[in-house]
């Protein structure tokens, strides 16, 4: 019996508790893209294809995120991001390769969600800055997709 | 009364004008790209889609002269298998520009066949269904999100096995192809704004520095493929110059080679 009980606490034990465990951290990310999915919901009716791929990650506040991307001139963007920490504040800002702010001013940061609208000038890389700006929690998982027209 | 309604709606639309504004931080007009320390490495690369829906910006295209839904063989080696599946996705996109029904069903069946050649056919059996469904009723827009969605769920189930090599060699496989027909499109009808469409060096190293991790795969397309974005690099790397109808032109003829070997038992 005592065999058992070293066996079950030095190895099963700590298996099923990374299996019970597992399923929540993977879920976080997932529900980060779940709320950055929300965001770009009512621009969908405005003809905007969502792409099902997506970035994700965690962040501590003030931490920031550099995600390099290729746009086309002549396609219109909509970066969306979210977190499911619902106390948390987000923003998302995108760059031409001079470094020079190159979003639209309609686009916003609204708490756990925040969207960049870009038209490019040209076509070639951008840089998509995101950052956890305030947070309760010590790292906070975030999701960004993106769509076109 | 009217003033004063007129007033109250002005002083609410001001304040919450003000509440948006205050919510949001100001992002600084300029910031110094070499100093991003954070960047993350991953690039999600573009559908096809986008670089076509840019195209038909800049004026009529014949898509229906680029359609190809024909069977193609069955290859064994499943780096050959993933490079053929991202390009038969380009082309189910291609099909959708030309509104083709049946090639469009063609292409939704060979995209199943492909994924089950690489083991991950059970995943892509509902969007295989689907897009069938949609060419149908002719709801492209559907196609078009299920095609998407045919190549993430591709991609994840490749990932999930660790196969993140093949997982990259379907996106190859698509910009290839993509890129081909954007430089026919071009080549045919030229403009420096659709030039322009191939300024693409950052995806292009992207691209390089995979396959150059991929030194398993030691198959010819594979070598071919790494000396020719070799080639095509400098050409597209043209800072704030016009790309000029030469340069799409060759690297119409760079593509157009290697789908060729793509597409045929060599």
């Amino acid at each position: 019996m005592n065999g058992f009980v070293k066996i079950f606490f030095s190895a099963i034990f700590p298996l099923l508790l990374l299996t019970a465990l597992q399923p929540s951290i993977l879920a976080s990310v997932d529900d980060a893209q779940s709320f950055a999915l929300q965001a770009a919901e009512p621009y969908v009716k405005q003809g905007f294809q969502v792409r099902e791929d997506y970035w994700g990650g965690d962040l501590a506040a003030g931490e920031k995120k550099a995600v390099r991307q290729q746009l086309f001139k002549g396609n219109e963007y909509w970066f969306w991001m979210g977190t499911e920490v619902d106390k948390a504040k987000v923003s998302v800002h995108v760059y031409d390769s001079d470094g020079k702010l190159a979003e639209e001013p309609d686009s916003w940061e609204k708490g756990h969600f925040a969207a960049a609208h870009v038209i490019p000038k040209a076509t070639g890389s951008y840089f998509i800055i995101v950052s956890v700006e305030q947070s309760p929690e010590e790292r906070t998982h975030w999701a960004l997709v993106y769509g076109f027209r | 009364m009217i003033p004063f309604i007129r007033h109250f709606k002005l002083s609410v639309g001001l304040l919450c004008g003000l509440s948006v504004y205050a919510y949001g931080t100001q992002a600084p007009q300029h910031i110094n790209i070499n100093q991003l320390s954070t960047t993350v490495e991953d690039v999600v690369v573009p559908l096809p889609n986008e670089i076509f829906g840019a195209l038909n910006k800049l004026g009529t295209v014949n898509w229906r002269s680029h359609v190809r839904s024909d069977k193609g063989p069955n290859f064994t080696e499943r780096p050959r298998i993933a490079l053929l599946l991202g390009t038969v996705i380009a082309d189910g996109f291609i099909a959708v520009q030309a509104e083709d029904a049946e090639a469009v069903k063609d292409i939704g069946q060979r995209v199943l066949a492909l994924a089950k050649g690489i083991g991950v056919g059970n995943s892509i059996t509902p969007h295989a269904k689907a897009i069938i469904e949609a060419a149908d009723k002719r709801n492209w827009s559907n196609v078009r999100r299920e095609l998407d969605r045919t190549q993430n769920s591709v991609q994840e189930a490749m990932n999930e096995v660790h196969d993140e090599k093949l997982s990259q060699l379907v996106s190859l496989g698509g910009w290839l192809r993509g890129t081909e027909v954007l430089t026919s499109v071009v080549n045919d009808h030229f403009s420096p704004d659709g030039a322009e469409l191939l300024h693409q060096p950052d995806l292009l190293s992207y691209f390089q520095k995979r396959l150059q991790a991929m030194p398993e795969f030691d198959l010819p397309i594979i070598h071919q493929i790494r000396d020719a974005l070799g080639q095509v690099k400098p050409l597209i790397d043209v800072g704030d110059r016009n790309i000029p109808p030469e340069t799409v032109k060759k690297v119409n003829e760079i593509t157009t080679r290697l789908e060729q070997g793509i597409v045929t038992r060599s």
